[in-house]
C-alpha cells in the first residue's frame, strides 16, 4: 500500500509529470467537454468553427494581398491561410488557458487533481482547430496547384514548436491570471496586438527589411514570428530559417520552461486564491 | 508508519491571509452612535493550529464543532486541495474527497455525459466508471432522462445523479463534507445506508455534517474542533456530549452581584430562543430567531432602549436591531428581538447587546459578544441547480421578476 505525505516543508519546483499521467482520463474528459459544449445550443455548431477562419483569412488576404501588395512565393491566399492556421492556433490556447483555472474555479476548489491539466487540455482542443484550417490548407493547395515543398517533413517539427509555445504563454497566464486578475484584460490585447506583429499574411522580410537591425531582433522575439516562418518554409520552400529562428525557438524554450516552474510555484495555494 | 493507521496529522496548521478591512462611513457612523469602537482586524487568520491526530484503519470518524472551527479548512488539507502552512500528513491509501456533489457538472451535458465527467474528476479512469454505469443509473432513478441535457433537470434529480455518482467510488479512505445536506429525506436516508455499507466493508471514512443524528448513526469516532484546534478526540458518544454542552454560549445568566448596567439599568439574562420561546443554540435558515433580554430599571420615566448589534464570525458588523423607544418604570422588564426568518446566513453570528438611552446618547452596558447563534441549512429548498454554500453574511429573501421584453 502506498502512503502519500504532504508535507508542508517539502515543495518540488518542477511539476510531478507521473501524477499528470494517472491523471490522463481526466485530462481527455476535460478536453472532450471543452469541445462539446463549445458550440452547444448554437444553430449551426461546428460550422462556426469552419466560419470564422475563412472570414479572418478572406480579410487577411484582401488587406495584404490586394490593398497592400505584398508578393509571396505562392499565391497570397494560400500564403495567409498556412499563417493563419497556426496562429488560430495559438490566440486560441491564448485566450482560453488564460482564464481556465478561474472559469473552472469550483471544481478547483472543491477536489485535487494536477492543476497544469486545466491549461493542458486547452491545448488539445485548439488542435481541433489547427485541424480544420490544416483542410482548408490542403483544399487550397490543391486548387491552385502548389506543390509541396520537399521540406514539408520539417512541418511536424514546427506545429510541435507551436504548440509548446502556446503552451508555455497558456501556462504562464493560467498561472498569472489567479492571481492577478489584471491579466483577464491583457490576453485579448496580445491577440489583437500578436495578429499585426506576427508574420501571418505577410513575409517577416517585409517588416524586418524596413526596420533597423536591433529591431529586427525584437521582432522575432515573438516565438510565433519564426514558428510560422519555419513553417511556411517546410510547406512551400525559399530561404532556410536562419538566425532569426533559434532566437523564437530559445524563447519558446524559455517561455515554456519557465511557465512550468512558475506554475509549479503557484498551484498549490491555487484554491486559496480563485 | 504503522500498517493499521490510515490518516496521521503532526502540528497542521493552515495560515490565512485576509485583507484589511476598511471602515467605511456609515458603519463608522453606526458605530460611533453606539461607542462600539471597531474591532482591529487582523491580517493573518489561523483556521488551523497544531492540529495533531492518527485515524485507524475502518474508523468511521465525525468531525464536529461550530461554524469557523476549522472543519472544513481540515478537510480541504487531507483532500490537498490546498497545501498546510505547517505540519506533515500521511495517508496510508487511496483518498477520494467529496467536498460537494457534482463537482464539474456541466449544464450543457447530458446526464450521462456527466456520470463520465464527474467520474473522472473524482479520480475514476473512464473504464471504471464503464464498469459501474449502469450500476449508478439505477441508484439515481432517473433513467428516463440519462440523455438529457442536465440542466433540464430539476434541483432533486441533479443532486440524485451527482451523489449516485460519488456514492460509486471505492476510496480506500473517504472524506465527506456536509454533503448529505442536500437532496429529499427519502434520498438522504439512501445515501446514508450507502455510506454505511463503504463503513461496513471497512474502509476509513472521515465525515463533517451538522446534523448530529447523521453523525450518531454513521460513526464510531468522533472529533471536536474549536477555533482551529482539536478540543476533544474520542469515542462519538464521549465527542457529542461535550459538544452538546459548550452551547453555554447561547445564553448568558449575570448573578446579582456581577450584572453588567449603571444606576439606570442593569442586564440579568440574554438567551436566543426559538418562537416556541426555546432556548437554542442552533437554527435552520428558515426558522425565527428570537433575542431575548431580561433587565431591570431603577428610574421612573426613563428611556433605556435595548439594542442588538449582530455580528459576522469574522466580526463584520451586519446590522443592528434598535428597539422602538419606550417609557420604563422601576422594575424587571423581558424584551425580545425577532431575526426574521431567511435573513440570516449559513454562517455562525456573535450577537452583542447594548442599552442605550437615545436622547442622551447615554449608553447604560455594551456586552459585546453576548450570545451566538450557528445557522445551519439543513435541507436545502433552494429551487436552483446549485447546492452548494452561498457566500455572504447574509442570505435575504427577496422577491424578483424575470420579462421578457
Amino acid at each position: 500500500m502506498s502512503t502519500k505525505i504532504i508535507d508542508s516543508k517539502k515543495r518540488s519546483i518542477l511539476p510531478d509529470f507521473r501524477e499528470i499521467v494517472r491523471y490522463k482520463d481526466l485530462f481527455w474528459t476535460l478536453a472532450w467537454r471543452d469541445f462539446k459544449v463549445r458550440y452547444a445550443q448554437t444553430t449551426i455548431g461546428l460550422i462556426w468553427a469552419l466560419i470564422q477562419p475563412i472570414i479572418t483569412i478572406l480579410i487577411l488576404s484582401l488587406v495584404f494581398g490586394k490593398f497592400v501588395g505584398v508578393k509571396t512565393n505562392v499565391p497570397h491566399l494560400v500564403y495567409t491561410v498556412s499563417g493563419v492556421s497556426l496562429w488560430s492556433y495559438f490566440s486560441y490556447v491564448l485566450s482560453n488557458s488564460g482564464s481556465s483555472i478561474i472559469t473552472n474555479q469550483e471544481m478547483v476548489k472543491k477536489i485535487y487533481f494536477p492543476r497544469l491539466i486545466i491549461p493542458l487540455s486547452k491545448a488539445i482542443v485548439g488542435l481541433i482547430d489547427f485541424g480544420i484550417t490544416l483542410v482548408i490548407l490542403i483544399v487550397l493547395m490543391c486548387y491552385y496547384h502548389v506543390v509541396p515543398s520537399s521540406t514539408i517533413w520539417f512541418a511536424p517539427l514546427f506545429i510541435l514548436i507551436g504548440v509548446l509555445a502556446a503552451l508555455g504563454v497558456g501556462i504562464w497566464l493560467s498561472a498569472l491570471t489567479v492571481r492577478y486578475r489584471d491579466f483577464q484584460h491583457v490576453v485579448p490585447f496580445i491577440v489583437q496586438v500578436g495578429m499585426y506583429i506576427t508574420p501571418i499574411a505577410y513575409p517577416a522580410e517585409f517588416a524586418t527589411k524596413q526596420l533597423p537591425e536591433w529591431a529586427a531582433d525584437i521582432y522575432f522575439l515573438n516565438p510565433m514570428a519564426g514558428v510560422i516562418q519555419g513553417f511556411r518554409w517546410s510547406l512551400f520552400g525559399g530561404d532556410p530559417p536562419g538566425m532569426f529562428f533559434v532566437i523564437s525557438v530559445v524563447m519558446v524554450l524559455f517561455i515554456f520552461i519557465s511557465g512550468l516552474f512558475y506554475f509549479q510555484k503557484v498551484e498549490a495555494e491555487m484554491a486559496d486564491y480563485v | 508508519m504503522e500498517p493499521e493507521i490510515a490518516v496521521s496529522v503532526e502540528h497542521l496548521s493552515k495560515k490565512y491571509l485576509i485583507g484589511k478591512q476598511k471602515s467605511d462611513s456609515l458603519r463608522g457612523t453606526l458605530t460611533s452612535l453606539f461607542l462600539a469602537k471597531p474591532k482591529d482586524t487582523a491580517e493573518e487568520f489561523w483556521a488551523l493550529k497544531d492540529v495533531n491526530f492518527k485515524i485507524k484503519k475502518g474508523d468511521v470518524v465525525g468531525i464536529v464543532g461550530r461554524n469557523g472551527a476549522g472543519k472544513s479548512t481540515l478537510l480541504k488539507l487531507l483532500s490537498q486541495i490546498t497545501k498546510p502552512t505547517e505540519g506533515v500528513i500521511r495517508i496510508n491509501g487511496r483518498v477520494s474527497s467529496l467536498l460537494e456533489v457534482g463537482t464539474g457538472f456541466h449544464h450543457e451535458l447530458t446526464g450521462r455525459e456527466n456520470i463520465y465527467l464527474n467520474g473522472t474528476i473524482l479520480g475514476m479512469t473512464r473504464e471504471e466508471v464503464k464498469l459501474k454505469f449502469d450500476e449508478i443509473v439505477a441508484f439515481s432513478g432517473i433513467n428516463d432522462f440519462i440523455d438529457t441535457p442536465v440542466k433540464y433537470y430539476s434541483s432533486g434529480m441533479y443532486v440524485r445523479l451527482a451523489f449516485a455518482v460519488a456514492a460509486h467510488l471505492e476510496p480506500e479512505i473517504l472524506i465527506i463534507d456536509e454533503v448529505l445536506a442536500v437532496g429529499d429525506a427519502d434520498f438522504q436516508k439512501k445515501c446514508l445506508g450507502k455510506m454505511q455499507d463503504v463503513a461496513e466493508q471497512g474502509r476509513t471514512v472521515l465525515f463533517v455534517s451538522h446534523d448530529i443524528e447523521a453523525v450518531q448513526a454513521l460513526c464510531n469516532k468522533g472529533i471536536l474542533m474549536e477555533k482551529g484546534q482539536i478540543k476533544e478526540i474520542g469515542s462519538i458518544h464521549d465527542v457529542l456530549h461535550t459538544y452538546s454542552n459548550v452551547s453555554g454560549h447561547a445564553t448568558k445568566v449575570w448573578d446579582e452581584n456581577s450584572r453588567p448596567g449603571d444606576h439606570v439599568v442593569k442586564l440579568n439574562e440574554v438567551r436566543l430562543i426559538n418562537t416556541e420561546k426555546h432556548p437554542i443554540q442552533r437554527a435552520d435558515l428558515d426558522e425565527e430567531v428570537g433575542i431575548e433580554i431580561i433587565y431591570e430599571v431603577f428610574k421612573d420615566n426613563s428611556y433605556p432602549t435595548p439594542n442588538f448589534h449582530v455580528y459576522s464570525s469574522t466580526n463584520v458588523l451586519c446590522f443592528i436591531l434598535i428597539l422602538d423607544e419606550q417609557i420604563h418604570q422601576k422594575g424587571t422588564y423581558r424584551c425580545i428581538g425577532w431575526i426574521p426568518k431567511n435573513t440570516l446566513n449559513n454562517i455562525t453570528y456573535h450577537i452583542g447587546v447594548a442599552i442605550t438611552t437615545l436622547k442622551s446618547m447615554k449608553v447604560h452596558l455594551d456586552i459585546k459578544d453576548a450570545v451566538s447563534i450557528d445557522m445551519v441549512e439543513s435541507k436545502i429548498q433552494r429551487d436552483m441547480s446549485y447546492g452548494g454554500h452561498i457566500p455572504g453574511l447574509m442570505r435575504i429573501n427577496f422577491n424578483s421578476e424575470i420579462t421578457k421584453l
